[in-house]
């Protein structure tokens, strides 16, 4: 089983039998997610009608998060044990994570407008995920700075395991600092804060998300494993 | 003992090429004085603003200096061919990575500490905040050290991007940075635990930059 993680030829195997069931379970759980996030969900009483901006901006946040997490831990494997997948991963997943990381920042500066006054504010977490937004950039760029290509992945392995410091440095900034975004409401443990009326449509769309990007990544992977074998 | 014969030798050698090519450490000093000469020019003689941003001009320029002096650690080596010679030596990289380390900053971040001091006398900065900022600055320059180390080695065989490895360097030290210059400006009950988090990032790198450093440059020496 663990070898479809590892295995160019078992992954695409694998992929091959997933990729329409994923295809179906994003369509259906993102219309799902917007009907529910639209229609279903009550308006905030403070926040009015913009709290619907969250079942984006919350889902995309966790995954610009979790794709640098997956890209560490790839490029940990593919450098300990030689194991070539992991730079295939990392190659295929760095633009995924950029364009959620945008998406956050971009959605989040449209929250904050209305709500807070500023398109922008220098408070703890806003920097940190603008960091890792750089970093993913880095990431794409380091790997093309090197004319020997297979050079240039192992140090951008090398540079990833370095940056994923940030990942804990975002998960806690609300809770190290004092700062104007708000602190985790859902992920803490045994009692989420927030009503289930609002955490129902958040988890559809985080499954649709998680699906899309999934599916987005599986077809990348699949696009790059294509162009390294004609290259040989 | 001959570990400790060979140690001592690659220091003498760090020593003898970085004692003869003073110009650079002296080009960099200069350098820095003239960006803070930059800063005053362009926001004008208005005291209350330097007040403000004294600390955090010092600091940008400390880094931008720092980008300097990358290419100084390996390329030159790697380029001429001693770093194969060390690698024969029996040492392994991680111990030439430290001698590297220490090398590079004693020659090229202990003379700001002369440099600072005349740079805070014209930004018009407190006496007691001049001295905060030296102590500040001997715990933070090993980390802007270590810093160029890895993305030094990190780009030994970049023939087309320069702009990248200070870019890493950037990125990398915002932390440091944030802290810094927070200790220096800070109320004085806020000055020691900040002071505490600003040595746990420089045993962080302390105990990272050898490892990743000579990672780096054993990836690279496979693919001259």
């Amino acid at each position: 089983m663990i070898k479809v993680f590892i295995n160019p030829d078992k992954f695409e195997k694998f992929s091959n039998i997933i990729i329409k069931p994923l295809f179906l379970i994003s369509f259906i759980s993102l219309i799902l997610g917007l009907i529910f996030s639209f229609y279903l969900s009550p308006d905030d009483y403070q926040q009015g009608s913009t709290v619907r901006i969250m079942y984006i901006h919350v889902p995309s946040a966790w995954l610009a998060m979790l794709t640098l997490f997956i890209m560490t831990i790839y490029s940990v494997i593919a450098l300990v044990f030689k194991i070539s997948f992991g730079f295939i991963v990392n190659s295929a997943l760095a633009p995924i994570g950029a364009t959620f990381t945008f998406i956050c920042m971009f959605t989040g500066s449209l929250w904050g407008k209305p709500m807070w006054g500023t398109w922008w504010v220098w408070d703890a977490r806003l920097t940190s995920v603008a960091i890792l937004f750089l970093i993913y950039l880095i990431i794409i760029f380091l790997r093309k700075s090197f004319s020997d290509i297979n050079f240039g992945e192992k140090i951008t392995a090398i540079f990833i395991i370095i940056s994923s410091i940030n990942l804990p440095i975002i998960k806690f900034s609300v809770d190290w600092w004092n700062t104007l975004h708000q602190p985790a409401s859902i992920s803490k443990l045994s009692s989420p804060s927030i009503d289930p009326s609002m955490l129902r449509p958040l988890i559809i769309m985080l499954v649709s998300f998680m699906c899309i990007g999934l599916l987005i990544a599986i077809i990348r992977i699949k696009a790059e494993i294509i162009e390294r074998k004609q290259k040989i | 003992m001959q570990t400790i014969n060979s140690i001592l030798a690659i220091f003498y050698r760090e020593y003898k090429i970085t004692f003869r090519n003073f110009n650079d450490i002296f080009t960099i000093l200069v350098f820095f004085l003239l960006g803070i000469l930059i800063f005053v020019f362009s926001i004008g003689p208005n005291k209350e603003i330097f007040n403000y941003i004294s600390i955090g001009i010092i600091w940008t320029l400390l880094l931008l200096s720092t980008n300097l002096s990358i290419n100084k650690f390996y390329k030159n080596d790697f380029k001429d061919g001693n770093i194969i010679l060390f690698y024969m030596s029996g040492l392994s990289f991680e111990v030439i990575v430290l001698i590297k380390l220490i090398t590079m900053w004693v020659f090229f971040q202990l003379p700001f500490v002369i440099i600072i001091p005349i740079a805070s006398l014209i930004l018009d900065i407190d006496t007691e905040k001049i001295l905060l900022n030296l102590y500040v600055f001997l715990i933070g320059s090993p980390i802007l050290t270590s810093l160029a180390s890895i993305s030094g080695s990190m780009n030994l065989l970049n023939n087309r991007n320069f702009a990248i490895s200070s870019i890493i360097i950037m990125i990398l030290s915002i932390p440091l940075i944030i802290f810094s210059v927070g200790i220096v400006s800070a109320t004085p009950e806020l000055i020691e635990p900040q002071l505490n988090i600003l040595i746990g990032i420089l045993f962080l790198f302390l105990a990272i930059t050898p490892w990743a450093s000579a990672a780096c440059i054993k990836i690279s020496l496979r693919n001259i």
